[in-house]
């Protein structure tokens, strides 16, 4: 009997030092996390692919188990890319749906105007898609508002890399600009330029042409370009407008040219575009000249985890993930980590365990650097193929992997590679 | 010169698709007097239309234009018969809302039919290819979309100039009650010519396809410069259309070229110079 007494004081012992000091009994039951992004216009896509992959992650948590015991459960809206909805949508979600944590954003210009209010709301917003450098290094470094963490890598990803690609091929000499007509646009050009003249002083610029939001019809600025002969052209318009200005110029037989070597759409690899873009790339209509890159590509790295993400994406969707779905599901994952971590859903310390943390992503760990917020990973960028054995849709191969630390710029003082 | 000539010629085509837009805004508010700020929406549904026919059911690209065609007259007619006609009575702040609603439905009804896939269609083979102007490839489709628009004008000008329907059409626009008076039928009349207007917009879509994404918010991206052109050449003038989309479309690409930072905001600069020259437009009074 005295053994036996002995083993249960035992097994209740580590049965108690076992147990977290704070359980799930002291978080909500339903904890909520509140979602926007693009959900309507020639972007809409965008928005979409967030709600699928947040679907997947809150499927997923929720059938282990939930954070710590607590369901998940998930609002989504629609920020219109306008940063006055998207805000009315961030008090919306926190005040009056009790949303515990935030997440999506599409542009730059609102990922800015949120970051300003989260201390107000007192919660964690991590941005999927908005892309300046100045969230990361201004708003967040300089400013210290730190309820924002970014998942998606910013525009050195759009101006930095592509330089670093294209630093070494003697052949481009010339270069031009079709950006889009914000901050978003010209942030990836000036990094580009800057960049690429810091390896390159030979090379100069010859043209640059804008398009402002919801444009259609860029063939001025195409033969604005064209007239110019340039030998690259980066292109920051996204989504439908990228789509629309490449179709322009394969009309006007820009890709023809013997001068013309290569077009750097700078998140060409996003899925939309790669579907649309589809039957020009398998009629060799770009001559190989198309490149891009994006915030993750379903086809990097060929790991088992990746590979296990994408299939249950086109399982579930039919469709495979675009950055803005992965992104997503791993700033859920990322958020989740965190309040296991904490035990608790208090904003300031899910700020410190957030600060400095690996997740594992889809393609890989990310490290969330503590001065900025920024997720540190690495994108390649490639030129568009088409292979049906592989996808049924174009996509970025010949990857050109560079890792992050040779083109992410860094605190304090943030200088180029 | 030679950049010169061909920047123009580009402004050329990109004017055209202007004015296949602003022509139809412009018989709805000429002869209806309907703000329509939904004909966006009616343009979209041409493309979504014409690009189901061309890329899904495989008709050829002039059916795909006839099938958009039908399409949208029969959504026109809808909208005209059993929504607008009830408010011809009203202030012009209930047409406003009821056309932004519709804006609304459509968008949302494309979602849930085509989804959120950007959708481009392929070429059709006749128009791929350039032909070479001052030494430079130009587009065969940018050149058709030219001729297309330029016919259009034509056919316009035949219909409302030298027949007896667009005399009908001409005496209702500016005297309603008279026109009633000697027998006109004036509602059927305005369906007609609502209808019309839808046409125009679905001709506008339907062209669009090989070079525009088709996608649920086009609509909204379309209206804003055609009104601009309306503005421009004078609210219900299709002759100001024109003119105006020739403005809007030549300056804004010669500028793309010559001076890029003013491009952004050119068509508004031009819009507010006219204005405060000619506050009812360049044509504005002239039917």
């Amino acid at each position: 009997m005295k053994k036996l007494t002995g083993i249960l004081s035992i097994a209740l012992f580590l049965v108690f030092i076992l147990t977290p000091a704070v359980n799930a009994a002291d978080l909500p039951k339903v904890i909520k996390i509140g979602g926007q992004g693009i959900t309507s216009g020639s972007k809409a896509d965008y928005g979409h692919q967030m709600i699928l992959g947040a679907q997947i992650a809150v499927e997923e948590i929720n059938n282990s188990g939930g954070i710590l015991g607590s369901k998940v459960e998930m609002k989504f809206m629609d920020s219109e890319l306008k940063a006055a909805v998207a805000t009315k949508n961030a008090r919306y979600l926190v005040k009056d749906w009790g949303a515990h944590f935030l997440f999506g954003i599409d542009s730059s210009g609102i990922s800015m105007a949120l970051a300003a209010i989260m201390p107000q709301l007192d919660r964690i917003l991590i941005i999927c898609h908005g892309a300046t450098h100045k969230l990361n290094e201004e708003a967040i470094y300089k400013k210290g508002l730190r309820n924002t963490f970014r998942m998606c890598v910013p525009t050195y990803q759009d101006g930095i890399l592509p330089a670093m690609i294209f630093k070494d091929r003697p052949d481009i000499k010339t270069i031009a600009s079709l950006a889009a007509a914000y901050s978003y646009g010209y942030d990836s050009w000036e990094m580009f330029e800057k960049t690429l003249k810091k390896y390159r002083p030979d090379i100069e610029v010859v043209a640059k042409a804008e398009a402002p939001f919801l444009h259609m019809d860029f063939t001025p600025q195409l033969n604005a370009l064209m007239a110019a002969k340039p030998n690259l052209i980066l292109a920051t318009p996204w989504g439908g407008e990228g789509l629309m200005m490449l179709r322009q110029a394969i009309l006007l037989g820009l890709f023809e040219q013997p001068w013309f070597k290569v077009w750097f759409q700078c998140m060409g690899g996003s899925i939309d575009m790669a579907e649309g873009l589809t039957p020009d790339v398998k009629a060799g209509k770009f001559h190989g000249k198309l490149w891009g890159t994006a915030r993750y590509l379903w086809n990097w790295p060929d790991t088992p985890r990746n590979k296990a993400f994408v299939a249950k994406f086109r399982d579930k969707f039919g469709r495979f993930p675009n950055y803005s779905a992965a992104n997503v599901y791993t700033a859920i994952y990322a958020f989740k980590q965190a309040v296991e971590q904490t035990k608790s859903l208090d904003t300031q310390k899910l700020i410190k365990a957030l600060e400095g943390m690996k997740i594992q992503a889809p393609d890989g760990e990310r490290w969330i650097r503590p001065e900025d917020h920024q997720a540190c990973y690495t994108v390649p960028a490639g030129n568009y193929v088409y292979d049906k054995s592989v996808c049924p849709n174009a996509f970025l191969g010949n990857l050109v992997v560079v890792p992050w630390k040779k083109y992410f710029r860094n605190p304090p003082d943030y200088k180029l590679p | 010169m030679d950049n010169f000539i061909f920047q123009a010629l580009n402004g050329l085509s990109s004017a055209m698709f202007l004015w296949l837009v602003a022509a139809g805004l412009t018989v709805a508010f000429g002869v209806c007097g309907i703000l329509n700020i939904a004909h966006g929406s009616l343009y979209m549904m041409g493309a979504y239309f014409a690009f189901t026919s061309f890329q899904i059911l495989g008709l050829n690209f002039w059916l795909s234009i006839v099938f958009a065609l039908i399409g949208v007259g029969i959504i026109g007619f809808l909208m005209e018969r059993f929504f607008l006609r009830r408010i011809y009575a009203q202030p012009i702040e209930f047409q406003l809302i009821l056309t932004f609603a519709f804006i609304l439905v459509f968008d949302n009804l494309t979602k849930m039919i085509w989804g959120t896939m950007l959708i481009i269609p392929t070429m059709p083979s006749l128009f791929q290819g350039t032909i070479p102007i001052v030494g430079r490839p130009f587009p065969i489709y940018n050149l058709f979309i030219i001729g297309a628009g330029i016919g259009v004008a034509v056919g316009l000008w035949l219909i409302m100039e030298r027949t007896w329907w667009g005399k009908k059409l001409r005496a209702a626009a500016s005297e309603r009650e008279m026109a009633n008076a000697i027998g006109i039928n004036i509602p059927a009349l305005f369906t007609a010519a609502f209808v019309f207007a839808a046409l125009l917009a679905a001709i506008g879509g339907a062209l669009s396809t090989p070079i525009r994404v088709c996608d649920s918010g086009v609509g909204g991206a379309v209206i804003i410069p055609a009104f601009v052109v309306t503005v421009i050449g004078g609210l219900g003038s299709l002759k100001g259309a024109f003119v105006g989309a020739l403005i809007i479309g030549v300056i804004s690409s010669l500028c793309t070229l010559y001076i890029p930072f003013i491009e952004l905001f050119i068509l508004y600069l031009i819009m507010a110079v006219v204005l405060i020259i000619r506050p009812q437009g360049l044509f504005g009074g002239e039917r």
